[in-house]
């Protein structure tokens, strides 16, 4: 009783703990980089958010969403550097655009089992790369396009932290409002059994489709945002890995939570660029954690603190031995004869 | 116009390779592996590194590049496989032969380097032979050979048979006392050769490339899925018209949109004919 009660109140504190520290980040940071960091973990967050969603609750495992993201990107340097748009009008539309792409990619691929499924959206990344490549015109090809920067107050990096940040909440609470109610009970009913949800009359289909065009606009979004931040991007960026990276953050922080592949997001975006020599394994290391992860403890870090937890304080067991009422038992079934 | 046809199949039957490969695992484990194309990728890397790098004779470094194949074949299965099978979800195969997968194409990313390195020539023969080149009907070759090789096995030998029985039922050949864990382990090893095999033969027109995995990963499962899942002809067949339509879409409109055309065929035939050409209707249990 007495945890139950103190459990929110330690999750309370420790969010606003969080909220107070990633709000006065500008303060604090030691340097430019670190900023710039930060606003990378909100960037990769935003569109994590998203696919949290998609791989996370729906348990649709989708390793192509870098295309998405290169797509957000494109539209972005193109609309608001070539064409001249105002930066926030393209960043809508590159939140539309890939809204839409992500409309053509689930309508047919979404309909495919899950290994099938993984493989459509690793071809969707590596089309769009290729059309990356071959649309020299429009793209620059392999040299790339310039990311344009906000008008004032985000042209330094506190105020573009700060939109970041914003963007990133805002997602935040939206995927939570998705999560949280009833189409997100109908989501993990999805993932864990799908014949047994459409018998409950949740809408296979068309809840797939729905989360799966969101994961979409949060990908444009983070892909405009991430041009902006890098002030220059190539097909290079956006390489395969990054999908996988997205992909771990979510595994390893846990299926079906919201807070732990953020936790996730924070963790692997510092790690390697806080410890030297695991920069230099890169990828690999990411394949290790993604197999470490998956062979000890499939449902995520968070449960493994879970297990800890409950070995460290086993919960108190109720002991309540009930004395059988012999006379009343010996009326039930008959009574003396 | 014949050059393109060569180049086509050439690089199609290099496809179909990676399609058997796939059909192998699938048979006794019902998983559709990621690291496919990396064992062709393995088997490629090391046959050039056995016979250009250290200077062994051909022979041996084919020999070599199967037992590396068929060695991370066995890894695959007691890393990524066996542990996972036991759990009841079907999802987590496909993360931990991609963490897997991944793994290998940047640990050799990092050992061999990122660059493209040609393949040595195996047999004696004068470059300019054109559509006649080693480097062409070396892949197509020992893709039908393979092919033809499997149906024997799976036709006339007894752990051929046991293949197949598991691929029906594995819960029923476990009951006749057929050590599944043991077959399933074989069906690894011998995929992994099969797959070094392919990636040797088809290294002169591939190069030595640590990144080639993935792309042949996806285009033999393409393969595979057109040809449809558990057919060895089927293999052939998708290879061969993957690989056609991919040289002659590069021939007429350039190189740029060979993966969006490729895909475009999957797509095509999952919708036509979700189950591919050959394979059999699957009836969701409910």
């Amino acid at each position: 009783m007495n945890e139950n009660a103190a459990r929110p109140a330690h999750k309370a504190i420790a969010l606003g703990v969080g909220a107070l520290l990633a709000a006065t980040l500008p303060w604090w940071a030691g340097d430019q980089y670190q900023m710039h960091l930060a606003a990378l973990i909100c960037i990769y967050w935003i569109l994590i958010a998203g696919l949290n969603l998609v791989v996370g609750y729906t348990g649709q495992l989708s390793i192509g969403h870098v295309g998405l993201l290169a797509i957000g990107a494109y539209t972005f340097a193109i609309l608001a550097g070539k064409v001249g748009w105002h930066p926030a009008v393209a960043v809508c539309a590159s939140g539309a655009l890939c809204g839409l792409c992500g409309l053509a990619l689930g309508l047919p691929s979404l309909r495919l089992p899950g290994f099938y499924f993984a493989m459509a959206t690793l071809a969707f990344a590596l089309i769009v790369n290729e059309l990356v490549l071959a649309q020299v015109d429009l793209t620059g090809g392999g040299i790339g396009l310039p990311g344009p920067v906000f008008p004032a107050p985000f042209d330094s990096p506190k105020g573009f932290y700060f939109l970041v940040a914003a963007l990133a909440l805002a997602v935040t609470l939206l995927s939570w409002n998705i999560a949280r109610r009833m189409w997100g009970r109908g989501l993990m009913s999805i993932r864990d059994n799908p014949v047994a949800a459409q018998a409950v009359g949740v809408p296979l289909f068309r809840a797939k489709l729905v989360v799966f065009v969101f994961s979409g606009v949060t990908a444009g979004v983070a892909g405009a945002m991430f041009a902006s931040l890098q002030s220059y991007i190539t097909p290079d960026t956006f390489v395969f890995e990054l999908s996988l990276f997205f992909f771990v953050c979510i595994i390893i922080g846990g299926r079906g939570s919201i807070i732990g592949p953020f936790l996730g997001t924070v963790v692997l975006t510092a790690l390697p660029e806080l410890v030297a020599p695991l920069a230099k394994l890169g990828h690999f290391f990411y394949g290790l954690l993604l197999l470490t992860v998956v062979l000890v403890v499939p449902e995520g870090i968070g449960r493994m603190f879970e297990l800890i937890g409950e070995r460290l304080r086993p919960r108190a067991e109720h002991h309540d031995p009930i004395e059988p009422d012999l006379a009343r038992l010996a009326r039930a079934l008959g009574g003396p004869r | 116009m014949l050059t393109v046809v060569v180049t086509g199949l050439a690089i199609g039957m290099l496809f179909a390779a990676v399609a058997l490969v796939y059909n192998v695992m699938f048979s006794t484990s019902k998983v559709l592996s990621v690291t496919t194309g990396h064992i062709a990728m393995l088997g490629g890397v090391f046959g050039a590194w056995f016979v250009a790098t250290l200077h062994w004779p051909w022979a041996l470094g084919l020999v070599g590049a199967i037992a590396v194949g068929a060695a991370f074949g066995w890894a695959t299965e007691l890393l990524a496989i066996r542990r996972v099978l036991n759990r009841s979800d079907e999802h987590l195969w496909l993360l931990s032969t991609l963490a897997l997968a991944t793994m290998v194409q940047q640990g050799v990313g990092l050992w061999w380097g990122t660059e493209p390195k040609p393949f040595p020539r195996l047999i004696p023969q004068d470059f300019g032979a054109g559509a006649l080149d080693q480097k062409f009907w070396l892949p197509i070759a020992i893709a039908v050979l393979m092919a033809i090789g499997l149906e024997l096995f799976y036709r006339r030998t007894m752990y051929g048979k046991l293949f197949l029985a598991m691929s029906e039922d594995a819960f029923a050949a476990r009951a006749r006392g057929v050590s599944t864990d043991r077959i399933r382990v074989m069906s690894y090893v011998l995929s992994g050769a099969l797959g070094g095999l392919a990636g040797f033969a088809a290294g002169q027109l591939t190069f030595a490339y640590f990144a080639l995995g993935l792309t042949l990963t996806l285009n033999g499962f393409i393969a595979l899925a057109v040809g449809g899942l558990g057919s060895n002809i089927g293999a052939l067949i998708g290879g061969a018209a993957l690989g056609l339509l991919n040289a002659f879409a590069s021939h007429w409109f350039g190189g740029e949109y060979q993966q969006t055309i490729a895909v475009g065929l999957l797509m095509a035939v999952l919708l036509l004919k979700p189950e591919g050409l050959l394979g059999s209707k699957s009836v969701r249990p409910v």
